[in-house]
């Protein structure tokens, strides 16, 4: 017990008003007989006791007794818990985290993984001035727990609730944001880097997964890090779960690229093992005179102790440590113990092994771990999803593509990790060897896609919006630059609800629509969206892009077989003929616009609503037969400044239109990051709901009044 | 009762409860040198059978033995989902118990290939494909011994990590945190 330094004798801990005895149950007495527990029903508790020095934990849907992890309010109390005390915090919290997570939806398995490291962490290291920078940070909500944000766990990923990624406004125990991977190493030696300019003596600690470790930018980091010799502590959470989400339709996925397999080579290395018994038994045999000899076989041996594998990251400048189990608490605050003591260790990688999903049987068994989770049962891990009539874009796209496929050949699948949220796992499975999985590494995707469309082939690159952000250079100058005819499918454009800022897709309509060779497309439902992919097939001479949100279709009529037809390039269509004012909306917005046209009837007015489908090249015809019958037109997107409307704009200027008589305003995402919350209250607050465009056409027609009914 | 004994006489952990066991009562009366003493995984529960008949791990999942990753994957998920003790039925909760505990072990030693391809060449030498008590404690015994084999490691990495820290920012062509270390050194 010596290695946390207490003092205090374990009778004398800090929970000595919790009169709840610790639990001790030699038999498996299930049904709990603390008669003068406040819980309702019949004694079906979460129970967490101790069995043979483990601790194990009964799930219920009955909020969990947690006596110790009550009195955890700030990582200073954790202090001077012994280390049976932290071994029954990580129990306790586990069932916290999964008793919160079943309420509220969101990151389930990823943060049962590092619960006994989290705990480790905060036991030896002192945020907020130690830095703990969390890589994507879906896996820090044991962080935030025992950083005094267990009372608001509730409202995780809710509006005005706790955001489900580390953020810096919102504690300052969060050392830096995240949400898009492989950042942290990167950041924490910028930390590092500030704090010796600034001649201050701080821990910073940046914990990255295996999975994230497949992307460039990790290497660029550890590279630096090497390089500069800044002390820094490189957590490195392997859980072989290198895709993510971490499932095939069939399967858990097999790990891609090598990475993974020189991974399990060092934690399966028994060469080493082998060695040192044989350099152990020679320094017996030779005896107390030949000390030299003995101190060479040491040093020999001592060599090797880095040796198959971690030499990987002792080339980039990491002294690398492991591998640990990530789950033995005592373990880890010993290693840490260690290197916080030791004076310039330089930038350390610490190896950890964990599993995804410890503790939790429902979690470990499941395909996806139970990765990101809606509402669930805690006994069953049975999840509560809600039933729709219509499927979502992601599933109507990979029907489409995998119609296309079947008729062409040449058709292929690219996707950075996100097999299962692209919809890409559909096609996995129907064309196995034509569906590529990258890794998280979108810059290569990018160009990998080039240089398969540079030799003949239709690459579909299907990333997310906020993620293409990473690959933007090489759309410019690796497939536009050179009019490749790349095919960008950007699923989760616009808002994106509960995930927040770090994943809403705002910005993709500006940045695709102003490069020279693009075309650029909007579905505005799900019949729309099959008949784009086919459109995007078709298009062989150019790179095109085509977005869709998050959701579910709206339930237009289906293609016959799910096959769409190509679209003729650059043309509209009016859904709506109305009068004085029409509403030319871009990609899924469009339905909001109708709305709003319905609400409009009950006052009398008739507005046009038309879909514009392309914002390049723009239906030219279509904005001048609008500008010529109407006297005002409202562009609305669903993005930022820069997009659709800025096009519209520069046409209407270019052609005169705009000296005209005619009133043309903008409706795009405000100039701010919306936060995350349900996708309702994210519509309402970015000003773009079915009301608030109601509203801007009655103030247009200068009926201020009956706009106020709609606010 | 039965006991899967191989016991060296006068050696104090015995199979059977605790108690010495004279080895088994077999024609030869030879007791069997075994490489190790002591059986930490030595808990047969009294009078039962259950053990009498022992599978090959790829028996126990219902596998061929050249059952591939995915096949492997499947059958531990369906039996595990059957014997976890969670929804087992209470009345046979041990049996269940038992079952689950074999499966998953299956399962962790076939999952891995260095494991899988030790486990392999035992059966090839073993006649038996019995699950005998010597294998299980290879087994699990392999999974302790590699916990044991990492932390002997990081422990000297944590030594070595020392010393050269002790000797890195002295010398020339120091990196630039060096020069930093030295400089906040020099100035409190």
């Amino acid at each position: 017990m010596a290695f946390c330094g207490t003092f205090v004798q374990p009778s004398v801990s800090p929970c000595i008003k919790y009169i709840v005895p610790r639990p001790n149950h030699g038999c498996r007495n299930k049904f709990s007989v603390r008669a003068s527990a406040s819980g309702s029903g019949d004694g079906e508790r979460t129970i967490i006791w101790k069995e043979k020095g483990k601790w194990k934990i009964k799930y219920s849907a009955e909020k969990p007794e947690t006596p110790l992890l009550d009195t955890i309010n700030h990582p200073i109390h954790m202090k001077n818990l012994t280390a049976q005390d932290l071994e029954q915090l990580a129990a306790e919290l586990r069932a916290d985290i999964v008793h919160s997570v079943s309420n509220t939806g969101g990151h389930l398995s990823s943060s049962l993984g590092v619960v006994e490291l989290t705990v480790a962490l905060h036991h030896v290291f002192d945020t907020p001035e130690d830095k703990i920078i969390w890589d994507v940070g879906h896996q820090a909500y044991p962080h935030k727990i025992l950083t005094g944000r267990r009372p608001r766990m509730h409202t995780i990923r809710k509006a005005s609730g706790l955001a489900g990624f580390p953020k810096r406004d919102e504690s300052v125990h969060d050392a830096f944001g995240a949400g898009h991977s492989s950042t942290s190493i990167s950041a924490g030696l910028g930390m590092a880097v500030a704090r010796d300019l600034l001649g201050k003596n701080n821990n910073i600690i940046s914990v990255i997964g295996d999975g994230a470790l497949t992307a460039g930018q990790a290497y660029e980091a550890m590279n630096n890090a090497g390089f500069l010799d800044s002390n820094m502590i490189v957590i490195l959470n392997d859980n072989k779960q290198v895709s993510l989400p971490t499932a095939t339709l069939d399967g858990p996925a097999t790990p891609v690229g090598a990475l993974s397999s020189a991974l399990s080579k060092i934690q399966a290395s028994t060469q080493l093992r082998k060695l040192r018994e044989a350099a152990k038994s020679i320094t017996k045999q030779l005896g107390d005179q030949t000390h030299q000899v003995a101190a060479k076989v040491d040093e020999y041996a001592r060599g090797l102790i880095s040796a198959s594998g971690s030499t990987f990251f002792e080339e980039l400048g990491l002294y690398y440590i492991g591998p640990v189990d990530g789950h033995s608490i005592e373990d880890l605050v010993a290693i840490f113990e260690r290197v916080k003591a030791t004076p310039a260790p330089g930038p350390v990688l610490i190896h950890i092994v964990t599993e995804k999903g410890k503790g939790y049987p429902p979690a470990e068994l499941a395909d996806d771990k139970m990765h990101g989770v809606v509402k669930f049962d805690p006994k069953t891990g049975h999840q509560f999803k809600t039933k729709s009539p219509t499927l979502s874009y992601t599933q109507y796209f990979a029907e489409s593509l995998i119609k296309e496929a079947e008729l062409d050949k040449k058709i292929v699948g690219i996707h950075a990790a996100m097999g299962g949220g692209t919809g890409l796992n559909y096609f996995q499975k129907r064309f196995p060897e034509r569906c590529f999985d990258v890794g998280i590494a979108e810059q290569h995707a990018v160009t990998f896609a080039a240089g398969l469309a540079a030799e003949g082939l239709k690459p579909f690159c299907a990333i997310y919006s906020s993620f293409l952000q990473r690959g933007y250079d090489q759309v410019v100058h690796d497939v536009d630059l050179q009019n490749l005819p790349v095919r960008f499918a950007m699923d989760r454009a616009g808002l994106v609800g509960a995930d927040g800022p770090t994943h809403c897709g705002a910005f993709d309509i500006t940045y695709m629509a102003c490069l020279p060779n693009m075309v650029v497309m909007a579905p505005s439902d799900e019949a729309e969206l099959m008949h784009m992919v086919a459109t995007a097939a078709a298009i062989d001479d150019r790179p095109s892009c085509f977005r869709f949100p998050r959701g579910n279709g709206i339930g237009a009529t289906l293609p016959l077989n799910n096959k769409g037809t190509p679209l003729e390039i650059g043309k509209g269509r009016i859904l709506t003929e109305g009068s004085r004012v029409a509403l030319l909306g871009y990609g899924s917005i469009v339905q909001q616009c109708r709305q709003a046209s319905e609400m409009l009837k009950e006052h009398d007015i008739y507005v046009t609503v038309a879909d514009a489908r392309f914002c390049k090249p723009l239906d030219t015809d279509l904005i001048r037969l609008l500008a010529k019958e109407h006297e005002m037109l409202i562009t609305v997107e669903e993005g930022s400044i820069g997009g659709f409307g800025s096009h519209v704009a520069h046409f209407l200027s270019l052609s005169g239109i705009l000296d005209g008589p005619l009133k043309w305003r903008a409706m795009m995402l405000p100039d701010r990051y919306i936060e995350h919350g349900s996708p309702e209250i994210q519509i309402e607050e970015s000003g773009l709901s079915s009301k608030n465009i109601a509203a801007t056409v009655l103030s247009l027609l200068e009926r201020p009044k009956e706009a106020l009914l709609f606010k | 009762m039965r006991c899967y004994g191989l016991t060296i006489p006068g050696s104090e952990r015995g199979l059977c409860g605790g108690r010495p066991v004279l080895g088994r009562p077999s024609g030869s009366g030879v007791v069997r040198p075994i490489s190790r003493v002591a059986f930490p995984r030595a808990k047969l529960r009294e009078g039962s059978n259950s053990m009498v008949v022992d599978l090959s791990f790829y028996d126990l999942l219902g596998i061929p033995e050249s059952g591939t990753l995915t096949e492997i994957k499947s059958a531990y998920k369906q039996l595990a989902r059957k014997y976890h003790p969670d929804v087992s039925p209470p009345d046979r909760l041990e049996e269940y118990t038992k079952r689950f505990i074999q499966v998953q072990e299956a399962y962790e030693t076939l999952s891995d290939p260095s494991r899988r391809a030790m486990y392999d060449r035992d059966m090839a030498k073993g006649i038996s494909f019995a699950f005998t008590a010597r294998r299980r404690y290879d087994y699990h015994h392999q999974v302790v011994e590699q916990r044991t084999e990492w932390k002997s490691r990081w422990q000297s990495q944590l030594s070595e990590l020392k010393r050269r820290s002790n000797g890195k920012d002295a010398g020339g062509n120091m990196s630039w945190a060096a020069r930093m270390r030295q400089q906040r050194d020099e100035s409190c």
